[in-house]
């Protein structure tokens, strides 16, 4: 048996640094070095015996962890050959003590958990260091101090096998933590998530999963606020296109979620839980330096602009099978609709298209009979005949007849004229302005 | 001491330096450049087209003047090579998908990103100069101070993606961080043509504008058949309505056909006319 305490010191107060784990998500980034990894009061504690030979030898292990560490504060490493030793080893060199030479029977007795409470009786019995407590008689021993010190002797003598409740990888990622404060204003939220990210990508890391949607829900502190009943909690669902263990682009998005993010009432509490994970297969890289582009990826541009402009206003286009140049193309929400295999829209007829198109079309105004755009408009070509019965149709019927026009200040202009339908065969024909030759 | 050779200012050792570039001559592209799909412009920029991870600042009289012909070849060219979308950052109008794709472009590759004030715009083109899965931001940036533009240079230099920034003419006279700046205009009494001028690069100034075509070929055609069509014509009696090809939509058939239908019934009249 061999054992590794590891000990992180309280965070330094800099607002910059990168957030600390939860104490549990620490245990999970253990996890990938043994399956023995515990939680004794302040440290936790690693079984290295059976594992070690993998990681190439203790040193390599203790330098492997310290290259790993996933807390923005350095990590405290010692060994010890059973978990109390390791642990009263860790606290001396907490207090700037260097050890005895006689393990563990030199150690002080205040470096021992069980023997805490009675520090003052075993000083005035004269004892000061575990073997001197060790040579106590057993039967007053227990007596006098209860069980547990006798028996914490024992374990660090290794006469006792040692209990621990061990830690285990959750099934699915849901953490909890209080705010120092109470927020009353969504973003400052985000100093609290960043921590349950940080936890959230030790614990995709351990499964090797990529999370794909995650909750951010935070409980309110009021039920009611000016009369009105307000629910228990509140709640934020974050979404990536593609399986991430990248925390920063995560970070970002509920930075731009939180935002435009109204608290009902302050709040306390937040949680993080994870909706939807992925297998993580990691990135297909090229050996060829002009394949292997700096930057993030397309889908995270994406979200990035959605997430801020809102997705109305970050588009692509579908292309749809209709006559009317206003439904040849459908402009759908970007984060909705990744780019699928389309019907080519390259027939010989695009040549002859505008550029850019107006949704909706502009009604010229008419001088002497003559449409006007930027002054009257001459006719170059057309007209090219829309019509369709439009029973099977959604929308309006089209009659139109299409002409390529020239306006004197605005260029090649794509009008067209309305035809009155056979309902209304007096009404004057109507011009509008559909697309600019750009 | 030697005395130099009157004819060159510079030693010889000196002038067979690469590295050196001289005011009277094109100078050579830092970065790669990509055809720009006009020979006779090719032949004004340094390196032969249009600068990658670079900003390349083009004026217009008016946002939504004719610029398509010019950027249209490069962008398809870009597009089909990366696979990767071009993000138009507030366009004037919404971009016409079909029209785009006769010219090669398809209309998947377009992210329009519709923002609205000028802050969020030099966000949105910088974000999107972030990323390695984008071939070409055009960006109309009409309120953009120099030291803005001096940002989006720099983004663009770390990514290799195509950067076009389309400002108003009015600010020709302001300085650029832009290494090249072109003045894109209709031509004056030949609405048929673009003048392009070049206002900045590495190089000699541009003595005269460049003509390119301002329309496409088909376009081109239509308009030069319809000319003739109309002169053939008894001039002052012929109808515009009298030549029009009727065109009943068949319910029956693939609605997507009869669009093309129609483009054939034009492209058959260029040819008849």
């Amino acid at each position: 048996m061999h054992w590794l305490a590891l000990w992180w010191p309280p965070e330094p107060p800099e607002p910059q640094a990168p957030a600390m784990p939860a104490p549990e998500a620490l245990g999970w980034w253990a996890l990938r070095f043994t399956p023995h990894v515990a939680w004794l009061d302040e440290a936790l504690l690693l079984e290295v015996a059976a594992c070690e030979r993998l990681w190439g030898g203790r040193q390599a292990l203790m330098r492997q962890m310290a290259a790993e560490n996933p807390a923005p504060v350095p990590v405290r490493r010692v060994q010890g050959a059973t978990s109390l030793v390791a642990l009263a080893r860790l606290r001396l060199y907490a207090a700037g003590q260097r050890p005895p030479q006689q393990l563990p029977a030199a150690l002080p007795l205040w470096t021992l958990t069980a023997a805490r409470p009675h520090l003052d009786v075993l000083a005035r019995m004269g004892c000061h260091t575990w073997g001197q407590a060790a040579a106590l008689p057993r039967g007053g021993l227990a007596r006098r101090f209860g069980p547990g010190l006798r028996e914490a002797l024992d374990i660090a003598w290794g006469l006792r096998p040692e209990r621990h409740a061990w830690l285990t990888l959750p099934e699915t990622f849901s953490q909890r933590i209080e705010l120092p404060a109470l927020a009353t204003r969504a973003p400052e939220l985000l100093w609290a998530a960043q921590r349950l990210l940080a936890g959230l990508r030790l614990w995709l890391q351990a499964r090797q999963r990529g999370v794909l949607a995650f909750a951010l829900e935070w409980t309110l502190d009021l039920k009611r606020l000016n009369g009105v009943d307000l629910p228990r909690r509140q709640q934020l669902v974050v979404r990536t296109a593609e399986p991430t263990q990248d925390m920063a682009h995560l970070r970002r998005l509920l930075a731009e979620r939180l935002a435009l993010t109204q608290l009902a009432a302050p709040t306390g509490w937040l949680r993080l839980h994870v909706l939807e994970t992925a297998p993580w297969a990691g990135a297909a890289r090229s050996f060829l330096p002009e394949d292997n582009r700096p930057g993030e990826p397309l889908h995270q541009l994406v979200e990035k602009l959605s997430a801020r402009l809102g997705p109305q206003r970050v588009l692509r286009a579908r292309p749809q099978a209709d006559h009317r140049p206003e439904r040849m193309q459908a402009w759908v929400p970007a984060v909705q609709a990744p780019p699928a295999a389309a019907p080519a829209q390259e027939g010989p007829g695009t040549g002859l298209l505008p550029a850019w198109l107006l949704r909706e079309p502009v009604a010229l105004e008419l001088r002497e009979g003559h449409p006007q755009f930027h002054g009257p408009l001459r006719r170059l070509a057309g007209p090219q005949r829309l019509e369709g019965d439009g029973w099977w149709e959604e929308g309006e019927p089209a009659r139109r007849d299409y002409y390529v026009a020239e306006s004197p200040g605005a260029g090649l202009v794509w009008v067209y004229c309305e035809r009155a339908s056979a309902g209304m065969p007096g009404q004057a024909p109507r011009w509008f302005l559909q697309g600019l030759y750009a | 001491m030697p005395a130099l050779p009157s004819s060159s200012p510079f030693p010889q050792a000196l002038a067979a330096c690469a590295d050196l570039w001289r005011g009277d001559e094109l100078g050579a592209a830092d970065g790669p450049a990509r055809p720009t799909g006009h020979a006779a412009l090719d032949a004004q920029l340094p390196g032969g087209g249009w600068p990658v991870g670079a900003l390349t600042e083009l004026l217009q009289p008016a946002p939504d003047a004719p610029l398509w012909p010019l950027l249209l070849p490069a962008l398809a060219a870009a597009v089909a090579e990366r696979e990767a979308p071009v993000v138009l950052v507030g366009p004037p109008h919404e971009p016409f998908g079909p029209a785009l794709a006769g010219a090669g472009l398809p209309v998947q590759a377009l992210l329009w990103v519709r923002a609205g004030t000028a802050a969020e715009r030099l966000w949105a083109c910088e974000q999107a100069l972030r990323c390695a899965g984008v071939a070409a931001v055009l960006a109309w940036l009409p309120q953009a101070r120099a030291a803005e533009l001096r940002r989006l240079q720099l983004a663009a230099a770390r990514h290799a993606a195509l950067l076009f920034v389309l400002r108003p003419e009015a600010d020709r006279e302001g300085a650029s961080p832009a290494r090249l700046r072109l003045r894109v205009a209709p031509s004056e009494g030949r609405p048929d043509q673009l003048d392009v001028q070049v206002l900045k690069r590495r190089g000699p100034p541009m003595a005269a504008p460049l003509a390119l075509p301002a329309r496409s070929a088909h376009m081109a055609a239509l308009l030069a058949a319809a000319s003739r069509r109309r002169q053939v014509a008894a001039p002052g009696t012929a109808s515009a309505e009298g030549g029009a090809t009727v065109l009943r939509l068949d319910p029956r058939r693939p609605r997507r056909a009869s669009f093309q239908e129609a483009g054939h019934a034009l492209a058959g009249a260029v040819v008849a006319a």
